[in-house]
């Protein structure tokens, strides 16, 4: 059965972009255009993996998203790949590395804009990696 | 068409409105008066006054409570004092409470047109300053924020969709058509990269960079800088030969910025060299600093360029028509190299190529590197 996953990201032209190629790629997507309705969709039912952007709204509103998901037992459990047009602040507060540690504790982080290969190989990898999560249970 | 100065006379006595009205009557102004300090006050509100004279001993609120709450009030309009009881004592107590100046009476009427004309000045000085002040705080604090919100979104969303084209369309693109994604694709990502380098330029942060010095190998660095740009060295078909002293020093200071601020001379460059010709990189060390220096054979920079090429934003204009740069990573390598104590100097004469020369401290106390 295709993977379902969600986007959560207010830019639609953007979103728009992103779920042409994972459509392609044969997964089954569901937008949210904005923290709240992204929130939403995430209680009502489960998804495979969160696409999420970080700077959404009056702030970095993603790391709010991320930090409550973390704190959700079961949507804890969920593979989040951040897509996030922020790299200058990133690159400017730790040169070199893709996430800072204590930002929020993140699976994935992708620049925008994002090639398809490196797309699907992380949505992917997360993917995988979430399945081999499952398969050994703790 | 230039709007007209409002000037607001307060004084009690009828004969000095009239007077200076009919001084300043045919100039660029438009004139209220007020007999009191509580009508003039009121004045100020409904006026809205550039420049306001006023009487220090009225009937009612004296001229200093006038100047007193006009200061509260707008503290850009301009206040000068008039009055018979000319003493220095009152003059000094006017000025501190915000008048910008002082006319005792009697006074002639040239003496009213300069004080007039110096105090519309110092208006629009305070104002122009103001709004000056206000641009500059704006270009310092939010352009890293509108650049990425107004310019970096629309683009990154463009690239991306045009990525989702090529990736859908991947089966049915004939060979010309996949040039011209190849094509569009960098452009956008020129662009891209120019506002991500001008939001670099905008956030280097000397005392954060400085938090986190450690030691530091020199040749590390600059291997890593050929690392990233030798690709566009062969696309250039430009050689780059390096001179590298195995023993150097280490440095104090954050790798990556010094790979950064190498990368950018070296890519500076090549940008600038003609194809074919050679760049020398060389690392040695002297008695008390490691030197690097990155030298050219191409364009050069002409005299009233150089003091220049440091500043951000410049680009020479020998280089123009050459070249596509942006003239942004001279500027960051020139803040990452001062973060490090260090000095970046610049030789060059047109025509025939120019040599860099960055010079570091080297780590103190000093020891042998090892391997």
């Amino acid at each position: 059965m295709a993977k379902r996953l969600l986007i959560i990201d207010d830019d639609p032209d953007y979103v728009a972009g992103i779920k042409a190629i994972l459509d392609k790629a044969g997964f089954e997507v569901e937008v949210a255009n904005d923290p709240k309705a992204g929130l939403r969709a995430l209680q009502t039912r489960p998804y495979d993996l969160l696409l999420l952007d970080i700077m959404m709204g009056r702030g970095a509103e993603g790391v709010m998203i991320a930090r409550k998901l973390r704190k959700d037992t079961k949507l804890r459990e969920m593979p989040v790949l951040i897509i996030t047009g922020m790299r200058e602040q990133i690159a400017f507060l730790f040169p070199g590395e893709p996430i800072h540690p204590g930002f929020v504790k993140l699976d994935e982080l992708v620049e925008k804009p994002v090639e398809p290969s490196l797309l699907l190989e992380k949505v992917n990898g997360l993917l995988q990696a979430a399945e081999e999560r499952k398969a050994v249970p703790q | 068409m230039k709007a007209k100065s409002k000037i607001l006379l307060i004084d009690d006595e009828e004969v000095v409105r009239d007077s200076c009205t009919q001084i300043l009557e045919g100039g660029p102004y438009e004139i209220a008066s007020a007999s009191d300090g509580t009508a003039g006050l009121r004045l100020v509100e409904e006026f809205q006054p550039d420049l306001i004279f006023v009487d220090l001993k009225m009937p009612g609120i004296s001229g200093f409570e006038v100047l007193e709450k006009v200061a509260a009030m707008d503290p850009t309009i301009v206040m000068v004092v008039i009055t018979g009881f000319a003493t220095i004592s009152s003059a000094v107590d006017a000025m501190k409470k915000g008048a910008y100046d002082f006319l005792p009476k009697p006074f002639t009427p040239e003496e009213f047109r300069l004080i007039t004309r110096r105090s519309l000045e110092k208006r629009r000085l305070t104002l122009e300053t103001i709004s000056l002040r206000r641009e500059k705080e704006m270009l310092r604090e939010h352009f890293a924020h509108i650049v990425s919100h107004e310019m970096k979104a629309p683009l990154s969303a463009v690239q991306q969709n045009l990525f989702a084209l090529e990736f859908e369309l991947a089966e049915t693109l004939n060979e010309t058509q996949k040039e011209t994604f190849k094509r569009t694709k960098s452009r956008i990502d020129e662009l891209l990269k120019l506002i991500n380098s001008w939001l670099r330029f905008v956030s280097v942060d000397i005392n954060q960079l400085q938090e986190k010095f450690v030691q530091v190998s020199v040749k590390d660095e600059i291997a890593r800088a050929l690392e990233t740009i030798g690709p566009y060295a062969v696309r250039k078909d430009v050689e780059i030969i390096t001179a590298i002293d195995e023993s150097l020093h280490p440095v104090i200071g954050d790798g990556l910025s010094l790979s950064e601020a190498f990368g950018n001379l070296i890519s500076n460059a090549i940008k600038y060299s003609n194809d074919g010709s050679k760049i020398l990189v060389k690392a040695e060390e002297n008695a008390n600093d490691v030197v690097v220096t990155v030298k050219d054979e191409g364009v050069g920079i002409s005299k009233e360029d150089l003091p220049h090429i440091f500043e951000g934003f410049f680009r020479g204009k020998s280089g123009q028509a050459m070249a596509s740069g942006h003239g942004i990573g001279l500027a960051v390598s020139h803040q990452i190299i001062e973060a490090h104590n260090g000095s970046i100097e610049v030789e060059s004469e047109p025509g025939a190529g120019t040599t860099f020369a960055v010079h570091l401290p080297k780590a103190n106390p000093v020891q042998p590197t090892t391997g």
